[in-house]
């Protein structure tokens, strides 16, 4: 409730009024209402959760009711045979070597971004805004040639610096937006102690780039937690999947079975929503920066 | 000043990761996709013949057709979604932060995952929303959703727009959260009902949140591969057939590694146009209110 609406509240005290209950109700049926949309948004969840503890007779007999009993049998299955923890571990490995490529490289590019505003830093802004909006698709064809012709196909380093290359023009923009905040005032008195580039870059504006960092690297995660095609196409080694693409080989694509479907969907979403469980201030505020002036 | 100049090396790191993984690649499809090459061995020169290809036959302009309706489909409703359930919530602040990290939730989960859930609530004998339409009663309304040629589009789109309604509610509650109080207040104090207050008095000062919220759905939605390529692999009969799947299945399926690449440009030629277009439609409405 506003503030105008709990001030009105106070002014009538306790006797009765007829407005107030009227509002009274209209605000509850609102809440109601909404909820009730925002249960029904979350019902796709819901029945992938249920799926996944029914046995397929279950399924094929109440496809839509609650599981008789928590069955853990699919788990079992999909647990032993699509190469989980493997998986879990390599996206996480991935990840963090994207993220160290990404912030370094993206933090070093965006001071000189932030302080110089020239034609060349303008070309070299643009270039990042369009790959940005450039989608994988259209980049996987000669980056597969690309990676043939150097032997980087099926190797850690190349899927990292691939997605890197993703994922560092929104570094530079989140960073460059950081620092040009950042008050001249303290590089100049470390300029005039006589401190050079790197010194100012790594001891005056790499401390305060904390927060940017954090958000950033949530994003990194959830990328490489989430992209299907590179990853698909990159790598083949089957010690090397990451966890979407050993979900994808886990189903297959035809003739799909569900008790091998639903619990390999849950085990793979399920690091990303506890990260979300935990971070999700930051993770929405990142996304949504850039909606106020 | 001598520092200046050499502040331009840190950018190094950066342009090397961009410059070889981005920059080389879009130039190495510009020239691939004037040639005739199978992946490996050499490339033939084949000067127009691609997109001579192209643009002689119904299929691939049908498939930039598929891409630009669905996308201006997925962001109308997806705007409409968000901003309703924003408009909402800001005046219910009891809920606010559940509902909005709530809705917010499906867009955690990868695409994959998403398609292979709703291929199975979208199936027509056994799926979750036939059965649960009969259970209501609604047995008129079940559909052959994903089989159905005039269907399938706002089938897949139906959940890309479930996916991502809490990003752009998000969004635009974050816009509503920037306007000042006073005016709501003002507005109340008038006797304005919520309707106009959102109408006369809230809209007008979210046009930066909708800038945000169009341009970012509009890039992330002309992007869609995941959802079409594993609930229909483009079908029923090409109904959801995009470049993206375009590309994809002449690249891997055929190895026709050229004609991809034209594809490629095509389809980078109108992104570029969506997003220059958009980027001075609506900078130009927001600065004229």
């Amino acid at each position: 409730m506003s503030a105008a609406d709990t001030s009105t509240v106070k002014k009538t005290g306790r006797k009765f009024d007829a407005n107030l209950l009227r509002r009274r109700v209209k605000l509850s049926l609102a809440h109601g209402f909404v909820l009730t949309l925002v249960v029904i948004m979350l019902l796709p969840l819901v029945y992938m959760v249920m799926m996944s503890f029914k046995t397929s007779t279950e399924i094929a007999q109440n496809p839509l009711g609650l599981p008789k009993s928590l069955y853990w049998g699919n788990y079992m299955e999909a647990l032993s045979s699509m190469g989980y923890v493997r998986s879990v571990l390599n996206s996480l490995f991935v990840t963090l070597s994207v993220i160290v490529v990404v912030v370094f490289a993206g933090a070093m590019a965006a001071y000189p971004l932030a302080r110089i505003k020239s034609r060349a830093s303008q070309l070299i802004v643009m270039i990042m805004a369009l790959g940005l909006a450039t989608p994988n698709f259209v980049t996987i064809t000669p980056i597969y040639v690309i990676f043939r012709e150097l032997g980087l196909l099926d190797t850690y380093l190349g899927i990292v610096l691939a997605f890197a290359a993703l994922k560092l023009p929104l570094a530079v923009f989140f960073y460059t937006g950081f620092i040009a905040a950042i008050p001249i005032e303290l590089e100049e008195a470390a300029r005039l102690d006589n401190c050079n580039n790197w010194q100012i870059f790594w001891h005056v504006i790499r401390p305060l780039l904390a927060p940017v960092t954090a958000t950033l690297s949530l994003f990194v995660m959830i990328m490489v937690w989430n992209d299907f095609i590179y990853p698909l196409l990159l790598l083949t080694d089957k010690n090397k999947l990451t966890v979407m693409i050993s979900v994808y080989k886990f189903v297959g694509n035809t003739g799909i079975d569900p008790t091998k479907l639903f619990p390999a969907a849950v085990l793979g979403s399920i690091p990303l929503l506890l990260l979300f469980a935990v971070f999700q201030r930051k993770i929405m505020s990142g996304a949504t920066a850039g909606a106020v002036k | 000043m001598r520092h200046r100049k050499t502040l331009y090396l840190f950018i190094i790191p950066a342009l090397l990761v961009i410059g070889v993984f981005f920059v080389y690649p879009i130039i190495l499809t510009f020239n691939m996709s004037f040639t005739r090459f199978q992946g490996i061995g050499k490339a033939t020169q084949v000067g127009l013949k691609n997109y001579d290809r192209i643009f002689s036959r119904d299929r691939y302009l049908e498939a930039a057709w598929v891409t630009v309706f669905y996308t201006v489909i997925v962001v109308t409703a997806m705007n409409l979604s968000g901003l309703f359930f924003a408009a909402i919530l800001h005046r219910l602040p009891m809920i606010r932060n559940f509902s909005r990290a709530a809705l917010y939730t499906p867009s955690m989960i990868s695409f994959v995952v998403v398609a292979y859930v709703w291929q199975f609530l979208y199936s027509p004998l056994n799926g979750g929303i036939n059965v649960a339409l009969t259970k209501l009663g609604l047995g008129a309304f079940t559909q052959n959703w994903l089989g159905d040629p005039n269907i399938a589009i706002f089938s897949v789109a139906f959940t890309q727009v479930w996916m991502f309604t809490g990003f752009t509610c998000a969004i635009y509650l974050a816009g509503f959260a920037g306007i000042p109080e006073e005016i709501g207040e003002a507005g109340r104090l008038e006797g304005a009902s919520s309707w106009q207050r959102f109408r006369y008095l809230e809209l007008p000062l979210l046009g930066p949140a909708i800038t945000v919220a169009v341009m970012l759905t509009t890039i992330g939605t002309l992007k869609t591969f995941e959802l079409p390529y594993i609930l229909t692999k483009g079908g029923p009969d090409g109904a959801t057939r995009m470049l993206s799947i375009e590309i994809i299945n002449n690249l891997f399926g055929q190895y026709k590694f050229g004609f991809a690449s034209a594809l490629s440009i095509l389809m980078l030629i109108l992104v570029l146009f969506v997003a220059f277009i958009q980027n001075r439609v609506l900078r130009d409405r927001e600065n004229t209110q």
